[in-house]
């Protein structure tokens, strides 16, 4: 009952609606192969979210994700045709690849205490300046074969290998937050800056940790992305940092941090690729597609918003009582 | 405050340093027709800068200016923005160069600059996609494009028959080319196939291969009796192509689209991209430029005229209008002998 | 006219950061008149004119959502679809003055969507206009199918093309909302209203400021600019279409920083921002005229604006340092007191 109650459950809510929905829409909804593809499909928008609702719980934000992803495909993706192929190293290139942009961010934003919008906007520019630069735009095809293979892996019951590094990373937040203690220091920070500070958590340790972990997320959905897609393009992920906040905010995070959680990205998430999904079997033309999904996020934030006020209303009704 | 002052100071002087030393070598030659060495300037101007096909285009029209001894600069705005591409040919007026070739992301957006261009004494000229007429001295095509458009369309009722249905998904909804070729093909559909089906408007993929494989996908489950797709700008036909070959459907459907033969190999290998239809860029970067040499120097185009590393142009009756060639289909039997 | 242009500029003062930020200006401009090819040209002038007042527009909207902590991302695709509704009256044959109109009702219209609902809810800025950036683009793909409108009558090119003098007409009404929207900001309460509400939200709302209206305002201000930015560029580009400006959001963000408002709100002057527009144009212009590739310019916007923010918190650090060191100096001398 509890779950239902909170913010998590009025959007799981939403989600089994939208099933139950599209199911009656479509017959092919609700089949294993459908909802396999759909997941495919959101694996990297997975990945990203997740790293981006660390971001969002200490009242940051990263803009220039999209540009980082892209940075790193084209890392492993020159790696991979001028250098070596072993797949340990290529997965190590990227993790740590998207480590090091992530850590400038950290940097940036825990030093010189600049906003996080306007440092990422700039390392945006930066990073896919470079990345454009560096390739002129041209695509990386030729990827050795060991790795076109390992693409192709699928498990028992015809899963695709990608879903397993979506579930890793999801199951590995969340136990980090959960349990480890750097968690608790990002739920502080979000919480409550100057408290945390003075309960001697290190404010710029843990930004440089969620940045840098942002960024070693945005490797891996660099590495899981190409194995689905088998070549790069660097324009492959222009405008993409929006999908992914607005992923993690359908999925109740607070912008204004304090608030967040892998299960709840995870619905947002869902949401977006059912829509997605949805409206595309439901033979909806696709001029309106943009429409409804924008109608869709401004009620989703402002019913959110609304639900909190009314929480804090009833909140303050108790303490009058109880004073 | 002085202090920042001076760092700010010192900053932006080492960035207009490092600009100046960067631009250096086009810089130096300054201004003015026909430079010192009597060489002109060319400027050739894409949609936008960064993505393959106009990557080619640029290899071509910079071997035409090193074959021709004529200075290329080719650049472009980094978006496919109508605005950003006005702004890039403004400055190229001030850069006095002696003809401006674009290829318009809006060509009704860029008339008065080129009006401007054109008051300035700089000749104008469109390529790949049609500027305003009433401006430009020479429009070069690489294709027809009702002819291309109901290419596309043949090839596939070719290949899927001349009634079932199909669908299409395309680079973007706002892309120009994308949709004059879309048009003429539906039109020529309506004239002589009225047994296609068309399921649904076209579906826009953001020119990236991953929405396009997306959308496939998605297509596929929401009108199951599918037989074809048609796949316009580069990158769709691929995320098509890999939608069939992930559902093992290469011979149940049929895939046409406009690809580059070396990204389109691995898929017309296994018949899950049937058919890729396109133009050589380069071809038509090297024209472009060849063309406005050979209209600096005060000479008209010739139907039928043999330009190297070309071949037989077509000049429409206009006098204006000139096709490169007609498309080139790219198979599985043919796609290793291209390198773009 | 000139007396009065020269004695108004002679009356506006500058903070110690904006005379900085002309004195990078000026020197910005000085190198680029003499090492880049044709800056100096009329042509070049002229360009340059034009260029910045669609995108001086749109960073004056921004400057004033910014300041109250707020931040407007469908500010572009706003003023793509006031475009639209402009050029679609006009094609209809309405007279200039009533197309704009339409224009101005739609982008009225689009703004109170904004406005109401962030006056309203108390919903984040952020995030409700991700959701009408995605809507507006949207309605603006349903109603022109992604293609352009275009066939104005020729009187209507005057606004985009005209010139009163040596200036072009888009540069003389970018300077008279200037000075406007500082009038507005400095003299009025809806003014103040802003600056407080950006600083101290709480203390706004209980010291009687209509915290609401001013928020609507604000955004309806927002819209009027890209309303007027949609005219300049509908009449420049001869047409109006979903896409235009759509890179203008992340340049007009980065220039109202530059320009020294803060992106956590109740600071930020329109001279700032005015200046801070100028110094992109400058850019990137003449980084188009060294024939620079596209790419490095956008590394080296994002390396400017992060170098500005480095030298911003660099002085920061000192100031405080001065200002600790006057403490702890004045402490001893009054004899000494801990703490």
């Amino acid at each position: 009952m509890k779950f239902l109650r909170s913010k998590e459950g009025g959007i799981f809510i939403i989600v089994l609606v939208l099933f139950v929905v599209l199911s009656f829409l479509s017959p092919v909804f609700l089949t294993f192969d459908n909802l396999v593809d759909v997941v495919q499909t959101n694996v990297v928008l997975g990945i990203l979210a997740i790293g981006m609702t660390l971001v969002i719980i200490i009242g940051g934000i990263d803009v220039s994700v999209g540009a980082m992803t892209a940075a790193v495909t084209v890392l492993i993706g020159k790696f991979m045709v001028e250098v070596g192929h072993s797949l340990p190293v290529v997965l190590l290139l990227a993790a740590a690849g998207g480590t090091l942009l992530g850590a400038i961010n950290g940097f940036l934003v825990s030093r010189i205490k600049a906003h996080a919008i306007v440092v990422t906007l700039g390392t945006l520019s930066v990073y896919s300046g470079l990345t454009m630069y560096v390739t002129g735009g041209v695509w990386i095809n030729q990827l050795p074969q060991v790795f076109l293979d390992f693409g192709r892996i699928r498990l028992p019951g015809d899963i695709p290998i990608q879903i397993v590094f979506l579930v890793l990373v999801a199951a590995f937040t969340a136990y980090l937050l959960k349990y480890m203690r750097i968690g608790r220091s990002v739920y502080a920070l979000g919480g409550n800056m100057r408290s945390a500070e003075r309960a001697g958590i290190s404010v710029a340790r843990v930004q440089m940790f969620v940045y840098s972990y942002m960024g070693f997320l945005a490797g891996i959905a660099a590495f899981v992305h190409t194995s689905i897609y088998r070549q790069v393009d660097p324009n492959a992920f222009n405008g993409f940092e929006l999908q992914v906040i607005a992923a993690v905010v359908l999925g109740g995070a607070n912008i204004l941090g304090g608030s967040g959680r892998v299960g709840g990205t995870l619905l947002g998430v869902a949401l977006l690729a059912l829509i997605g999904n949805g409206l595309t079997l439901a033979h909806v033309p696709s001029f309106w597609h943009k429409v409804i999904i924008g109608l869709f996020i401004a009620a989703a934030v402002v019913f959110d918003v609304l639900q909190r006020r009314r929480i804090e209303k009833q909140l303050a009704k108790i303490d009058v009582l109880t004073s | 405050m002085k202090r920042k002052g001076m760092v700010l100071f010192i900053l932006s002087l080492a960035l207009a340093l490092v600009a100046s030393a960067c631009g250096g070598g086009s810089g130096g030659k300054g201004g003015g027709s026909g430079s010192s060495d009597g060489s002109y300037t060319i400027a050739v101007v894409p949609k936008l800068v960064g993505i393959p096909y106009f990557n080619a285009s640029e290899t071509g029209a910079k071997k035409a200016g090193e074959d021709l001894g004529v200075e290329v600069i080719y650049t472009g705005p980094t978006e496919p923005d109508a605005a950003q591409q006005v702004k890039v040919i403004e400055d190229l007026i001030s850069k006095k160069v002696d003809a401006i070739a674009v290829a318009p992301n809006d060509p009704a957006a860029l008339t008065p600059v080129l009006k401007k261009a054109k008051d300035a004494g700089i000749l104008v000229m469109d390529w790949d996609t049609p500027a305003d007429q009433s401006v430009v001295e020479l429009s070069v095509h690489q294709i027809d494009d009702q002819q291309f458009g109901e290419h596309l369309v043949d090839k596939l009722v070719e290949l899927m028959g001349d009634s079932g249905e199909f669908a299409i998904v395309t680079g973007g909804l706002s892309a120009n080319n994308l949709n004059t070729w879309i048009d003429y093909g539906l039109k020529h559909i309506e004239a002589n196939y009225p047994g296609l089906k068309l399921v649904t408007e076209r579906v826009p993929s953001d020119e990236k291969q991953q929405v396009a494989y997306q959308k496939t996908l998605d297509l596929l489950k929401a009108y199951p009796n599918l037989k074809g797709f048609l796949g316009y700008s580069t990158p769709a036909p691929l995320g098509i192509a890999q939608a069939i070959q992930e559902k093992g459907l290469q011979d149940q459907i049929a895939v046409v689209g406009t690809a580059l033969p070396t990204d389109s190999g691995p898929y017309l290998e296994d018949g899950s991209l049937d058919v890729a239809a396109l133009w050589d860029p380069g071809k038509l970067g090297y024209l472009t430029v060849y063309l406005a040499k050979h209209a600096l120097e005060g000479n008209k185009v010739e139907n039928g005229m043999d330009v190297p590393n070309v071949g037989k142009i077509e000049v429409k009756s206009d006098g204006k209008t000139v096709i490169m060639g007609p498309p080139t289909d790219f198979l599985k039997d043919n796609y290793k002998n291209y390198d773009f | 006219m000139k007396p009065i242009v020269l004695k108004s500029l002679a009356a506006i003062k500058l903070t110690g950061y904006e005379k900085i930020l002309l004195g990078v200006f000026a020197c910005l401009f000085a190198l680029f008149s003499l090492t880049a090819p044709n800056f100096l040209s009329s042509v070049n002038l002229q360009s340059m004119m034009v260029q910045m007042p669609e995108f001086g527009l749109i960073a004056l909207g921004l400057m004033v959502v910014v300041m109250t902590a707020g931040i407007d991302l469908s500010v572009t695709y706003l003023a793509a679809l006031s475009g639209i509704a402009i050029a679609w009256a006009l094609v209809q044959g309405w007279p200039v003055p009533l197309a704009l109109a339409a224009g101005a009702g739609a982008a009225l219209l689009c703004g109170s969507f904004n406005a109401l609902l962030i006056a309203g809810t108390g919903v984040s800025p952020i995030v409700l206009t991700l959701g009408s950036m995605i809507l507006f683009e949207g309605i603006a793909l349903r109603l022109t199918k992604g293609g352009s409108i275009s066939g104005f009558p020729e009187s209507y090119y005057l606004i985009g093309g005209g010139h009163i003098g040596p200036i072009p007409v888009p540069m003389l009404i970018f300077a008279v909302v200037a000075v406007l929207t500082a009038v507005l900001l400095n003299r009025t309460a809806w003014g103040r209203g802003v600056f407080m509400i950006g600083s101290n939200p709480t203390a706004s709302k209980f010291s009687g400021i209509p915290v609401r209206s001013v928020l609507i305002r604000v955004y309806l201000f927002s819209a009027f600019m890209a309303f007027l930015a949609a005219i300049i560029m509908t009449s420049r580009y001869n047409s109006a279409k979903v896409d235009y400006g759509s890179s203008y959001l992340m340049q007009g963000l980065a220039a109202v920083v530059l320009g020294g408002t803060s992106i956590t709100g109740g600071s930020g002057t329109v001279k700032g921002t005015v200046i801070g527009v100028a110094i992109f144009q400058i850019l990137s212009s003449a980084l188009n005229l060294y024939s620079i590739s596209p790419h490095i310019v956008n590394v080296l916007m994002g390396g400017i604006l992060i170098a500005v923010l480095l030298v911003d918190y660099l002085v920061k650090m000192r100031q405080r340092a001065a200002r600790l060191r006057k403490a702890k100096g004045s402490q001893a001398s009054s004899g000494g007191n801990a703490g």
